[in-house]
């Protein structure tokens, strides 16, 4: 059975899809975090009015029967779940993260089954794997998948002292690059038996070194991206985009670089959007492709912020530019090894 | 509705050990063969998925990375990192061609949906392992590890969903447990349910 993309929505530091996509076409920002602009000192409190906020996107655009939407079920990517509640010690103790996907689907108004994913920055792409396997099963006809990263102390913490973030802004690509930034987001999609980007293939590798290795294995994503390839059918020179994982890391921008041109020779049109709303970790996945959606609906791909000067051993050179997509391929990489490639055609 | 493909069962296996007593026994079973890199080291030929769940995850790693973070002070990496369980996977691909590979929370009773999943992955997979994982703090000091190791071709058992309602009642964590006793007994069939789903396994 065919799966595919029917709706997105997001909540992040640039706003919504739309939103963001304008602003991505103005002066760029150059932020050491990118924080949702929605205020609230209860982290909970201001979980659920994202949350809220982006359902009613979502269902908008999803334009399921009542019926059709409460029976989704309801699968969450996420490296952090609700810690930061524990951090403002609003629970005295840590939530089962199964109990925060169920609060989540109950934001969204789904009594489905809830179910919390986590491959760390995989993790909402993880979550869509399944929410695909559930539809192409027939369990299910349509599938809600989240990808939720709130503000915490730990996540922030634990990549500053890993010595990965940088200490300016993101600059995915670029020869000036020296970290990550992190951001916030919450973004949801509607994976179904109907809609208009069809799931073509998912790749999902895992780097047996990639627990002690500084970055990604160049040689694992370029088997990733070709796993992908091959499972779809198509060649190289047919991915009219490229939504890369680059989010301005030294060693794993390079990589990514390297794996590109390695499959592709010369790379098609490529885009990242973690200049411009941060490295969002288990949300990235339908996130980015939340946005990647957007630029594919309006026939143009965003400038990739924070990337302005090429960088020769990297070989990208992400531009903005108008384009009419078919097929577009998404990469993605995780903490601990894991890298996916997400293949997917315009539904005829 | 599509047609679950028929999927196998292995091995069942379940772990019991008190919390106190983890890291010896851990000594003891793979110190040596670590060392040698003799079969321990040998993983499955084909192409294998892992796809386990645990209450909390990683908790007591989660805990020690709040309390280094306490007030500011910064996480040491190697305690940030072992917040993350699914790096066990990472693990287990040196050693095997992971295909698919999944830490989830699942609710109460859900874990037998894990099946399904499972049933799904062994369409690209020649064997998927199920399992859930506890520590000990969650189990009044015994650390659980449970697994099941699905095939797409035949093992000694056969598994078949059935229909809601069917089966006895066991709450899901005691699924594997109870496959295990099953199959070490050889008999016919055992029917379970829990969560609103429902599985027959029938001796090949």
């Amino acid at each position: 059975m065919e799966v595919l993309l029917r709706a997105a929505a997001l909540a992040s530091a640039l706003g919504d899809v739309d939103a963001a996509l304008e602003r991505l076409e103005g002066e760029p920002l150059a932020l050491p975090y990118y924080a949702i602009p929605v205020p609230g000192e209860d982290w909970l409190a201001r979980a659920g009015t994202i949350a809220r906020s982006v359902a009613a996107s979502l269902r908008q655009k999803a334009a399921l029967s009542e019926n059709e939407w409460a029976a989704m079920p309801c699968l969450v990517g996420s490296s952090s779940h609700d810690i930061g509640a524990l951090e403002d010690r609003q629970h005295p103790v840590l939530d089962p993260p199964a109990a925060f996907a169920r609060r989540l689907a109950d934001w969204f108004g789904v009594r489905g089954p809830a179910m919390s994913v986590s491959t760390a920055c995989t993790s909402g792409l993880s979550a869509l794997g399944i929410a695909a396997d559930l539809v192409a099963a027939g369990r299910c006809r349509h599938a809600l998948v989240l990808g939720v990263e709130l503000a915490n102390r730990l996540t922030v913490s634990g990549f500053a002292g890993l010595e990965l973030l940088s200490p300016h802004a993101a600059r995915p690509c670029d020869r000036r690059r020296d970290g990550l930034a992190l951001g916030e987001a919450l973004a949801a999609l509607v994976v179904s038996t109907s809609g208009t980007w069809r799931i073509a293939a998912l790749s999902s590798v895992l780097d047996p070194s990639g627990l002690a290795a500084p970055a990604p294995n160049e040689a694992v994503i370029a088997g990733s991206m070709r796993e992908a390839l091959s499972s779809a059918g198509w060649q190289a020179a047919e991915v009219d985009v490229l939504k890369l994982q680059a989010g301005g890391s030294l060693s794993a921008d390079l990589a990514e670089g390297r794996a590109v041109r390695d499959v592709f020779g010369t790379p098609p049109r490529s885009v990242s959007f973690k200049g411009a709303i941060g490295h969002t970790l288990g949300a990235s996945g339908p996130a980015e492709l939340a946005l990647l959606m957007g630029t594919l609906h309006n026939g143009r791909v965003p400038p990739t912020w924070g990337f302005s000067l090429a960088d020769d051993a990297v070989g990208l050179d992400p531009r903005a530019g108008q384009v009419s997509a078919k097929r577009v391929l998404f990469n993605l990489a995780g903490f601990g090894g894991h890298v996916a490639a997400l293949a997917l055609e315009k539904s005829t | 509705m599509t047609a679950v493909p028929v999927i196998h069962l292995a091995a069942a296996h379940t772990l019991r050990i008190p919390s106190g007593e983890l890291a010896q026994r851990a000594r003891e079973r793979f110190g040596g063969e670590l060392r040698r890199a003799g079969s321990f080291a040998a993983g499955p030929a084909g192409a294998l998925g892992i796809l386990w769940t645990s209450s909390h995850g990683a908790l007591a790693a989660a805990h020690a990375a709040l309390d280094e973070g306490r007030g500011g002070a910064p996480v040491m990496p190697f305690t940030f990192i072992a917040t993350q369980p699914h790096l066990a996977a990472a693990l287990l691909a040196r050693q095997a061609r992971l295909a698919r590979a999944a830490f989830v929370h699942v609710e109460r009773d859900s874990w037998p949906s894990l099946l399904h999943v499972a049933a799904h992955w062994l369409r690209e997979c020649d064997e998927v392992l199920v399992g859930w994982v506890e520590e000990g703090a969650e189990k009044h000091g015994i650390a659980q590890s449970d697994w099941c190791l699905l095939r797409r071709r035949p093992a000694p058992a056969r598994c078949e969903p059935l229909a809601e309602g069917a089966g006895e009642t066991v709450s899901s964590g005691e699924w594997i447990a109870r496959l295990a006793a099953w199959h070490a007994a050889r008999r016919d069939a055992l029917a379970l349910r829990a969560g609103g789903e429902a599985w027959r396994f029938v001796a090949a």
